[in-house]
């Protein structure tokens, strides 16, 4: 029999700081135990807890590519638990419960346009779906990759080496853009996500959209989509409620009769027009 | 054991009885007592508790306990015998499994606190995880149900489709005669405790099962006249339809204070939380009683709370019970106890709420 709410133990192996404010942090992580590693399996989108001892834990959306060796979340610090968790030091053993919830529809991509929008720290587990979809095996059963990502300064870009290499990719179509350019000038466009996804205007017709970002850039992001011909069953987004026990249990990261947590957390937006927007 | 044709509505169906005469009764709590802790309703302040049954606290009067079979549900619900209001599940560095709970009998359980069991079971026992703990303490327990035959102006199970005696879901089902109990096996299990009664338990007549059914009828008609109004067709819908009528939802919220004891006293709530305590060396992760009512409840650690206003955490539990629980699994999540109404000291009753929702 195992205990649902007992985490295992691992050690965190690396920390980077992401950006120039320096309230993001990537933690990667190994497992103690290497019957823990084998048992850990996840697809891009899930998620999981990572627990202090004593102090709590909290879920938090994978980073890593299933093929990657270490775990890696990025964390934002922002309340109580992750200020915890941005005092620790590499080397140091904390714990984890996981993969918990569903995962980007990757069936439904096969073969299709790839379209992924985001904005800000919500892009972790965007980058593992794109880590994942560049990876040899997997790149040529999706058509076009076309990536936007946004942040409010380029400072604020996370996984900046990622980025730099992705751009000169003949596998993926990325667009950097940042609210103010800073004076920066490597290549990033000026302007709000959904403005620069409309002039991009990437072709709708056989492809799927994963949007992951504040609720303001989703917000008008959606119409461009619409504008765009994505039909509100190819928009997919993530949701990041409060979670207690992140397997459908404790009741807490309900939407309507949906917990975010195993129906989610990645939901259609043809699923979420019939839910009350709780989120 | 007597095979009798018992009427109800148009049909007939078979059930098999046995009779508990009076004189008889501590002999067979006796035996159960040899197997089992056994945890019987108990008369306190005119109030209905569950206490644990001694050896030497069978006989009723001289100072021996009041039982409460024929009263009301008791104060606590039965979930807090399974699901308890803090539990330890976690600990780190040791590891901490679930323990093997010993047998036990809840003897007269009424079957409006039944229905949490099942909305429990789903919650708990359903899906890809398993609650352990929940299940290793359910694990061993007999449910006897006892007939409810005096609801209270504060019971509605006629409302929720539920009827004030159990017809399955418990392993026996007791009914008090003036002279003894009638008992009706349900399961395996209950068949397999009645045998143990050995010679105290005896077939019941026909004339014990007529009563059983005359006491049953009576109870279903006080209920019928204390809830005379069923709720309309389609509620579930109706509140999701009006759940954006801040006026109507506002007129019914206007005296909550936010004390909670509707939901701490609700047989059905499920919702809990994680709480981890540091001790010298390693740490201890205990499930807590959670309330959706609290302002926090939702609120994501970067201050976001998609529940901010008192008022949508009012609607969501309407939602939650009447809502999306029937929707998911086809009934609702209440169980018509009335427990949240006694709680509730702005006296809001949920049955003016849905019935005019």
């Amino acid at each position: 029999m195992t205990n649902p709410w007992l985490p295992v133990p691992v050690r965190v192996d690396r920390i980077t700081i992401e950006n120039e404010a320096r309230d993001l942090k990537t933690f990667e992580l190994s497992f103690v135990n290497d019957a823990d590693r084998k048992a850990f399996s996840f697809i891009p989108g899930q998620f999981g807890f990572i627990s202090l001892s004593g102090v709590g834990e909290a879920p938090f959306g994978i980073a890593s590519a299933p093929h990657e060796e270490r775990v890696r979340y990025t964390v934002k610090k922002a309340g109580v638990f992750t200020a915890a968790l941005h005092e620790i030091d590499e080397g140091a053993v904390v714990g984890m419960r996981g993969p918990y919830g569903n995962w980007y529809p990757f069936d439904l991509m096969k073969g299709r346009d790839v379209v992924i929008v985001s904005g800000g720290f919500s892009f972790t587990t965007l980058r593992s779906t794109i880590v994942h979809m560049l990876g040899p095996e997997l790149r040529k059963d999706f058509g076009r990759l076309t990536v936007i990502y946004g942040a409010r300064s380029p400072g604020e870009l996370m996984y900046k080496d990622e980025l730099r290499a992705w751009e000169k990719s003949p596998d993926i179509e990325l667009t950097l853009c940042v609210d103010c350019l800073d004076g920066e000038c490597w290549p990033l466009t000026e302007g709000l996500v959904p403005n620069v996804l409309k002039q991009l205007a990437p072709d709708s017709g056989n492809a799927v959209a994963l949007v992951c970002g504040p609720p303001i850039m989703i917000r008008f992001t959606h119409p461009v989509l619409k504008e765009l011909g994505f039909p509100p069953d190819r928009v997919f987004l993530s949701l990041e409620n409060r979670m207690k026990c992140g397997i459908g249990k404790c009741g807490r990261c309900n939407i309507g009769e949906k917990y975010v947590c195993k129906d989610g957390p990645v939901f259609s937006y043809e699923q979420l027009l019939s839910l009350p927007a709780d989120y | 054991m007597l095979d009798i044709r018992e009427g109800v509505s148009s049909f007939s169906i078979l059930v098999k009885l046995h009779f508990l005469p009076n004189s008889k009764r501590d002999r067979w709590l006796n035996v159960l007592l040899d197997q089992s802790e056994v945890y019987f309703p108990q008369i306190l302040e005119s109030q209905v508790h569950w206490q644990r049954l001694q050896a030497g606290g069978l006989r009723e009067g001289d100072g021996g306990p009041e039982w409460g079979l024929e009263h009301i549900r008791a104060s606590e619900p039965i979930k807090s015998f399974f699901f308890s209001p803090r539990e330890r599940v976690a600990s780190f560095p040791e590891k901490l499994e679930p323990g093997e709970t010993g047998r036990r009998i809840l003897f007269g359980v009424k079957n409006c606190d039944l229905l949490p069991l099942k909305v429990h079971e789903q919650m708990f026992l359903q899906g890809d995880f398993k609650d352990t703990f929940y299940e290793a303490r359910l694990r061993n327990t007999l449910f006897i149900a006892a007939d409810c035959p005096e609801p209270a102006d504060t019971c509605f199970c006629n409302l929720v489709g539920r009827r004030p005696f159990a017809e399955a879901e418990a392993d026996i089902v007791l009914t008090v005669l003036e002279d003894g109990y009638l008992l009706e096996p349900l399961s395996d299990e209950g068949e397999e405790s009645v045998r143990t009664g050995g010679d105290a338990i005896q077939p019941a007549t026909e004339f014990q099962a007529a009563k059983r059914a005359e006491k049953r009828r009576a109870a279903d008609s006080k209920l019928a006249k204390i809830n005379p109004k069923p709720w309309a067709d389609g509620l579930a819908q109706r509140i999701w339809d009006r759940s954006g009528e801040d006026g109507f939802w506002g007129k019914h919220a206007a005296s909550c204070v936010e004390c909670f004891g509707c939901l701490m006293t609700c047989p059905t709530c499920y919702c809990f939380l994680l709480y981890d305590k540091a001790r010298a060396e390693g740490m201890d992760r205990s499930k807590v009683w959670d309330a959706c009512y609290m302002a926090a409840y939702a609120r994501v650690g970067g201050g976001a709370n998609p529940r901010s206003e008192f008022l949508k955490r009012f609607v969501n539990r309407f939602q939650c019970k009447f809502t999306h629980f029937k929707n998911a699994h086809g009934f609702y999540a209440c169980s018509g106890c009335g427990r949240c109404y006694r709680a509730c000291m702005g006296k809001i009753d949920i049955r003016d709420v849905l019935g005019e929702v």
